[in-house]
């Protein structure tokens, strides 16, 4: 199977990876994609509770690499989106638990029956983050649309770049297109012009995320709400249809920005 | 359009971010921090006054970044040589 390795990534933390990860892949999934996501923040891990797939953890990444389980057994289907699979991380250890060409090794070994496998990668830029980006073949990196975040996000794009898995595409999340217009929060245009790089996907900011996180069921299942159409719209990209880069409840300006990057 | 609203209200802070994010980002890629700049401002006018009659507080030493190219920008006015004084005038 032709399978596509996407690592989300930030640098910062608490930009919005986890919850990003699992709408984008549970978005793919209702395209009728078969996808895993592997959660690769070993010792703080958190798509399963974000994904409500908690309670069904018995085994989980390092316990396939210590040869305790086969890859199958720690995969954990969420019947809500078709063929959609978590791979979670070990809670108990640390992110020296696997290392890069381990990690590899392993995704390499979904790539047959898999179409997507997403990774989430842990904040920072250290090991972990290394370990999470070995086996990408494309990268994501996550945007909050303030000066942390961006300067944390240019020194991932040039370490995604060094590491030979560039151009990483930007997914700007929580703008807020009010703050915006008052020029009060920077602009998705003025994003991509200080990192120049492509711009996959525009996520509002919307208070449905926390409800929806609160009750571990992804936005992308059942909202009409413009966080989630953001993610089906991401999801619809990255397979590769052509949707129009929209600012959440604006014009076409935005249409001319996609035009552009 | 919104130079009107600047004067009243002063300078919106996307745009401080974002020149802000622009100065930082140039050391950052250098990998020149905004201290070992200062040092190398110094170095060079120490190199320079050694030699030629100069004013420290009329050189302008910058970092720039053009489509990926990075490169510092020195201009050392040299003194007596009629060069017009409206930094001085505005500074004072």
């Amino acid at each position: 199977m032709d399978s596509v390795v996407i690592t989300i990534t930030s640098g910062k933390g608490g930009v919005g990876k986890t919850t990003t990860t699992a709408n984008i892949g549970t978005a793919l999934a209702l395209l009728g994609k078969k996808v895993v996501i592997a959660d690769a923040d070993i010792g703080l891990r958190n798509l399963d509770i974000v994904l409500g797939l908690e309670n069904r953890i018995v085994y989980d990444s390092v316990d396939f690499i210590e040869g305790r389980c086969k890859l199958r057994q720690a995969l954990i289907r969420d019947k809500r989106a078709g063929e959609l699979y978590l791979l979670p991380a070990a809670q108990t250890r640390d992110k020296t638990a696997i290392k890069p060409q381990q990690m590899v090794d392993m995704i390499n070994e979904l790539r047959d029956e898999f179409h997507y496998i997403l990774i989430d990668s842990p904040a920072g830029i250290e090991q972990g983050f290394q370990t999470a980006i070995a086996p990408a073949d494309r990268v994501i990196v996550i945007i909050n649309p303030e000066v942390s975040s961006v300067r944390d996000a240019d020194r991932v794009i040039g370490l995604v770049e060094a590491h030979q898995k560039g151009p990483a595409m930007l997914i700007v999340n929580r703008i807020d297109s009010a703050r915006v217009k008052k020029k009060d929060m920077l602009s998705v245009e003025d994003i991509t012009e200080i990192l120049s790089s492509q711009v996959i996907g525009i996520v509002p900011e919307d208070e449905e995320i926390l409800s929806s996180t609160n009750r571990g069921q992804p936005v992308v299942l059942n909202s009409k709400g413009s966080a989630a159409q953001a993610y089906r719209d991401i999801a619809r990209r990255i397979v590769g249809e052509s949707v129009p880069l929209t600012m959440p409840s604006t014009g076409s300006f935005w249409q001319k920005l996609f035009g552009r990057a | 359009m919104s130079s009107f609203r600047e004067l009243l209200f002063g300078k919106k802070s996307a745009e401080d971010a974002k020149s802000r994010l622009q100065f930082v980002l140039i050391h950052d890629r250098a990998e020149i921090s905004p201290g070992l700049f200062e040092e190398i401002r110094n170095d060079i006018i120490m190199a320079i006054s050694n030699r030629l009659n100069i004013d420290p507080s009329y050189i302008s030493i910058n970092m720039d970044e053009e489509s990926g190219e990075r490169r510092l920008l020195v201009d050392v006015p040299l003194k007596n040589s009629r060069r017009p004084t409206a930094t001085r005038s505005t500074n004072n």
